[in-house]
């Protein structure tokens, strides 16, 4: 389920080698027809060649296809949300400030802030998170996960993330959302579920 | 600002008021270059306060500077000079004396004038200038996120500019339609009109999309209750992206057409694979019409997957492209001048935004790097490193058409250079802050990220990217000054608009030679050589 991470580099290890060979064969190509154009005095005359021109079409719509199927594949899991996640968080985006609400009342909030209290998730689970703003567009993104949603007023998303290793993992809002969005940062702590569950009990105080 | 008038334009007064579409071209683009000098130094302001990491403005003022210096680039200097690049050249290169509806292509200067004054004129208000990016999202752009008369001016600037450009889009359409010398069929227009005919029709089709976006706005900000409900504002950005997809490529064919010429000539040898070509470049507009909500992934309100596909879809008419771009070279008897530099320039660093924008086009990928300064390194690399390339391969190419006087080549080789370099500095450490988390639009970031060594570097390339601007206005003004005369085809052209003289008279042509292929002037000189040996 959803590795987010995982997900993106498993996706990145395809993506980035092609397009590193194809812009290495381009430069390539262009480099040795500049070379042997230089001394040239009489120009070739050909200008069509419709095999080659199909040739390539199809390299080129076989190589669309395989990473279209890669990322199929990949994207699937990661937009699935499971019925019975092991916890559920709120998430209320607001001009500028993150509030992360939890089962039983307790809640962590970071206001417009570069070094925010942590809020913590257990590892290992799959988590819930319903996000939504309370003004305008804000993007709920944690790059250690390589995971983005953009939270909309007066509309909820749903999206499950799994933490897999413990530790803090740094949030910013993604979207631009005004004045300070530049200071719009959260952070969440993983760690193991018992741990958590004590925090939780204690009303969010002890970490 | 007036140099670029042609010698012997008479009066300012009549200037203004010619229909003749080259003067209008020549207004309009010179008015183009004159917001992307004033968007630039927004550029260089921004650049500043980030590698300074903050300090130099207020956030509130860099939410301004960002959202002009887009909204600048996009709607005051690329499309509108996209399309004057093409009111200056589909009737030479069709063979017409005059643009179709000349007058109607005057109204729309007028209004490109107007609306760029009125977006810029927010600067002067107690507020300053719209600030709530160049998409102008609902309901940050709402009354109560963005009160005050910069948006309003933001709004009625961008609609002004936009009727404009859908009436240029709309004489050049019709010129290359019903306008073609005996002889020109449709499949012996030139590269570089087939261009503009798909970039007419895309802007035709995708612009009024923004036109409602911008109404409803406007409704919403002034009476509410327009862009409400659950996904009130989902429902602004999929017509905003309806037009900010297409474009995209509004901003890219024209240059690829200007590129394919370029290479073509200074290749001395004719467009390679000139069916095939034309038959990618529609199918680029058709398939360009269909991925718009690749921009709203992160959203999760739209089919990602249908978008995924569609977007993967363009490398095969991109490639297409290519291949016809290095076959016109393979073979070639090359003549290294500015205009084929700046054209190879074009096909390699446009290279790195295409292949981003596949990476892009990924949700798995999407979800980390959207918003990211990769998306910003990624489309510089398309508009600035590609598009830009692609204009001044044209500038160079058909500068002496236009003045009669030829610009320097070695002013013109250091001008590559430094943008070169200027440009890869600033924009490919881009990517390497995107993937470690830096978002866009930030006006500072947290020390602790270690990021502000890239920034400087980039802040370098900028300053670099204006000195070569700068380098390219010396060329300019001493190519006037002291001038070396054009002649009617310094290069050895192919098309048409080389058969007359340069600049050309008010209509253009006194004779046509006979069209029997996209490249008559080349045809003419095979048969010369053919009778000689
Ligand atoms: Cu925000
Ligand atoms: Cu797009």
């Amino acid at each position: 389920m959803p590795d987010t991470h995982h997900a993106f580099e498993h996706v990145k290890a395809v993506y980035l080698p092609i397009a590193i060979v194809v812009f290495t064969l381009v430069v390539g190509a262009v480099l040795i027809l500049l070379v042997r154009g230089a001394g040239r005095d009489r120009p070739g005359r050909r200008s069509n060649a419709l095999r080659l021109e199909l040739a390539n079409a199809a390299v080129l719509a076989c190589v669309a296809a395989f990473l279209v199927v890669i990322t199929f594949r990949t994207e699937t899991p990661l937009d699935r949300t499971v019925a019975h996640p092991a916890l559920r968080v709120r998430v209320i985006a607001a001009q500028w400030s993150w509030r992360f609400e939890y089962p039983g009342g307790v809640a962590v909030a970071a206001v417009s802030t570069w070094h925010p209290r942590p809020a913590l998730v257990p590892t290992g689970v799959e988590i819930e998170f319903a996000g939504v703003s309370r003004d305008v567009i804000h993007g709920f993104w944690v790059p250690q996960l390589s995971f983005m949603r953009q939270l909309l007023p007066g509309h909820v998303s749903r999206f499950d993330l799994i933490f897999h290793a413990p530790g803090t993992y740094m949030g910013t809002c993604s979207v631009f959302c005004g004045e300070q969005h530049t200071e719009m940062h959260f952070a969440l702590q993983a760690v193991p579920a018992v741990q958590f569950e004590r925090w939780l009990a204690s009303g969010g105080s002890s970490a | 600002m007036s140099t670029i008038a042609v010698p012997g334009a008479g009066v300012q007064r009549a200037t203004l008021a010619s229909t003749d579409h080259k003067r209008i071209a020549a207004s309009a683009g010179v008015l183009s270059l004159g917001f992307f000098i004033a968007g630039g130094v927004l550029a260089l302001i921004m650049r500043t306060q980030l590698a300074a990491d903050g300090g130099v403005v207020s956030q509130g003022v860099y939410d301004q500077l960002f959202t002009m210096h887009g909204s600048t680039m996009i709607y005051l200097f690329v499309v509108p000079i996209s399309l004057a690049v093409g009111l200056y050249l589909v009737p030479l290169q069709v063979g017409a004396a005059e643009l179709v509806a000349p007058r109607v292509a005057l109204a729309g200067l007028v209004l490109f004038a107007c609306g760029g004054i009125t977006m810029w004129s927010g600067f002067l208000t107690s507020g300053g200038a719209a600030a709530a990016s160049w998409w102008g999202f609902d309901p940050l752009s709402d009354a109560s996120h963005s009160p005050g008369s910069g948006m309003e001016l933001w709004i009625f600037g961008v609609l002004l500019v936009t009727v404009g450009q859908l009436l240029w889009a709309g004489c050049v359409l019709l010129t290359a339609l019903r306008r073609r010398a005996p002889g020109m069929t449709l499949m012996r227009m030139p590269v570089f009109t087939w261009t503009m005919v798909a970039t007419c029709l895309l802007t035709l089709f995708a612009f009024p999309a923004l036109i409602v976006a911008l109404a409803l706005l406007w409704a919403q900000r002034h009476f509410g209750g327009v862009l409400v409900g659950d996904l009130g504002a989902v429902d602004y950005q999929q017509l905003f992206w309806f037009y900010g997809h297409p474009v995209v490529y509004v901003m890219f064919f024209p240059f690829v057409g200007m590129v394919g010429e370029v290479l073509a000539t200074f290749s001395s040898k004719r467009f390679f694979g000139y069916s095939a070509f034309i038959v990618a470049v529609l199918a680029f507009s058709g398939l360009s019409m269909t991925v718009w909500a690749h921009h709203m992934f992160t959203i999760g309100q739209v089919t990602n997957k249908y978008f995924a596909l569609t977007s993967t879809a363009l490398v095969v008419p991109a490639g297409i492209e290519y291949f016809d771009f290095l076959a016109t070279v393979w073979r070639g008897r090359l003549r290294f001048t500015c205009a084929f530099l700046f054209a190879i320039a074009f096909v390699l660093q446009f290279l790195v935004g295409g292949l981003t924008g596949v990476i892009l086009a990924s949700p798995p990928l999407n979800y980390d790097l959207n918003m990211s300064y990769f998306i910003v390194g990624h489309f510089h690399y398309t508009i600035f490193a590609g598009s830009a390339f692609g204009l001044f391969a044209g500038v160079y190419y058909w500068f002496g058409k236009v003045t009669g006087a030829l610009l320097r080549e070695g002013l013109g080789k250091l001008h590559l250079g430094l943008m070169v370099l200027g440009t890869n500095m600033t924009f490919f450490p881009m990517f390497i802050l995107g993937a470690q988390g830096m978002t866009r639009r930030i006006a500072a970031y947290p020390p602790s990220m270690g990021w502000q060594g890239l920034n400087e570097l980039e802040t370098a390339g900028a300053f670099l990217i204006a000195l070569s601007a700068l380098v390219f206005l010396i060329n300019v003004v001493v190519s006037l000054r002291r001038r070396r005369p054009a002649g009617d085809d310094p290069w050895q052209g192919h098309t048409l608009e080389w058969a007359t003289s340069s600049p050309p008279p008010r209509y253009n042509f006194a004779a046509l030679p006979a069209i029997r292929s996209y490249a008559p002037l080349l045809d003419l000189r095979e048969s010369r050589e053919a009778v000689a040996s």
